[in-house]
């Protein structure tokens, strides 16, 4: 028994087997392996990919990344769509049945835990994007060129094109200024006023770079743990608190698995499992 | 990027010195550094503005030589087919080099 497992969740024993709709990475059905009252829910992987060395590889490779996030994602939509289940880190993978079952023995109390404190749960995303004006002053701003002895408002006129410039930077830049300032004051208010009616909060880091795809600065990027019965509460407030005026921009995801709020840290009094040694368990660490 | 797993780099960080583009590549990191020192030029000259420590005089000369700055930059990035955005370096952790929004 040497071929790789991927894991994609934990649950408790439930009825009916995984959902056929559930097909994990590379295209495989994904399947339970119950093991002392939990479930781990597995899909064969091929070891080219899985193995400790080539996947340090993979996960630079994005479109690998991207292919194997959404697998994973639907296989723990399909599971959280019949009980509640602790999503598993991308890209965890075990050595066999008899791996699997050890990273549940190892895990149990904090698994259950994160069962007990997740059940009934879903989570929500929330991102707040700034799209300030991009340049307001930067169309051909030079262009009216008052008429030859024409004086302009404030005795500023052609005559001074230098200081002209000057003033329009600088009032671009505190008009730019101002809608930062909103765009901060709301990300606070969008976070404070969901939190309330959250069970859970994590604040992740706002998305940069290649990751941001969207149009606009990502200025906050959080996540809520709601009761699944709340959900449409939650989803009332964020429309009621994202503000009609342009400029910014609310994005709300959901419902998902409860992702960020699964914490599968180690506790602070129990020695950490040696996986390295035996290479049972490797959990590849996807930047998010 | 799938067979050939042999480059140990990071696909994405790399920077791509193509003798075809190399042209265009050392252009635009030129362009880069040359864009950091007028939004940081511009700063300055707009924090002495602000301050009132300027004559009439020198803030006109400081704007016209700003403003034939950005000219002459807008000139150079099209030259080179590069958009406002290219003239970016995303440092990762410590975020892109020029301001956000700018």
């Amino acid at each position: 028994m040497n071929e790789l497992l991927y894991v994609y969740a934990v649950t408790r024993p439930f009825e009916g087997g995984v959902p056929a709709a559930a097909t994990g990475v590379g295209g495989l059905p994904a399947r339970p392996v119950e093991h002392n009252g939990l479930v781990a829910v597995v899909s064969d992987v091929r070891a080219e990919d899985f193995e400790e060395a080539p996947l340090r590889e993979r996960l630079e490779d994005l479109e690998w990344l991207a292919a194997t996030a959404r697998a994973h994602e639907s296989v723990v939509r399909a599971v959280i769509a019949v009980t509640g289940a602790v999503p598993l880190r991308l890209a965890t993978v075990c050595r066999g049945e008899s791996g699997v079952r050890r990273l549940l023995d190892e895990g149990n109390h904090r698994f259950t835990t994160n069962l007990d404190r997740l059940e009934g749960r879903v989570e929500w995303g929330v991102k707040l994007y700034a799209e300030p004006d991009p340049e307001p002053d930067r169309a051909p701003a030079t262009a009216p060129a008052p008429a030859p002895g024409q004086q302009t408002h404030g005795g500023e006129g052609a005559a001074s094109p230098g200081r002209d410039y000057l003033r329009r930077r600088l009032r671009s830049r505190q008009s730019r200024e101002k809608s930062w300032a909103h765009a901060d004051a709301l990300a606070r208010r969008l976070h404070t006023e969901l939190s309330r009616c959250a069970d859970g909060q994590r604040l992740h880091r706002p998305q940069s770079g290649q990751l941001a795809r969207a149009s606009g600065v990502n200025v906050l990027n959080a996540a809520f743990l709601v009761r699944r019965e709340e959900s449409d509460a939650f989803v009332g407030q964020v429309e009621r608190l994202t503000p009609r005026d342009a400029g910014v921009r609310v994005e709300l995801t959901g419902p998902w698995a409860p992702y960020s709020f699964a914490d599968l840290s180690d506790p602070p009094d129990a020695p950490p499992p040696s996986h390295q040694d035996e290479q049972e368990a490797h959990e590849g660490r996807a930047g998010t | 990027m799938s067979a050939q797993g042999n480059g140990t780099e990071s696909p994405r960080r790399r920077v791509e010195l193509d003798p075809d583009t190399v042209e265009r590549d050392l252009a635009r990191l030129v362009l880069t550094v040359v864009e950091l020192l007028r939004q940081l030029m511009e700063r300055q000259a707009l924090r002495r503005v602000d301050t009132g420590e300027l004559t009439e005089d020198q803030e006109e000369r400081i704007g016209v030589t700003l403003m034939l700055l950005e000219d002459r930059m807008d000139v150079l990035r099209d030259k080179f087919g590069l958009e406002p955005g290219d003239l970016n370096i995303d440092l990762g952790p410590l975020g892109p080099l020029l301001p956000r929004g700018d």
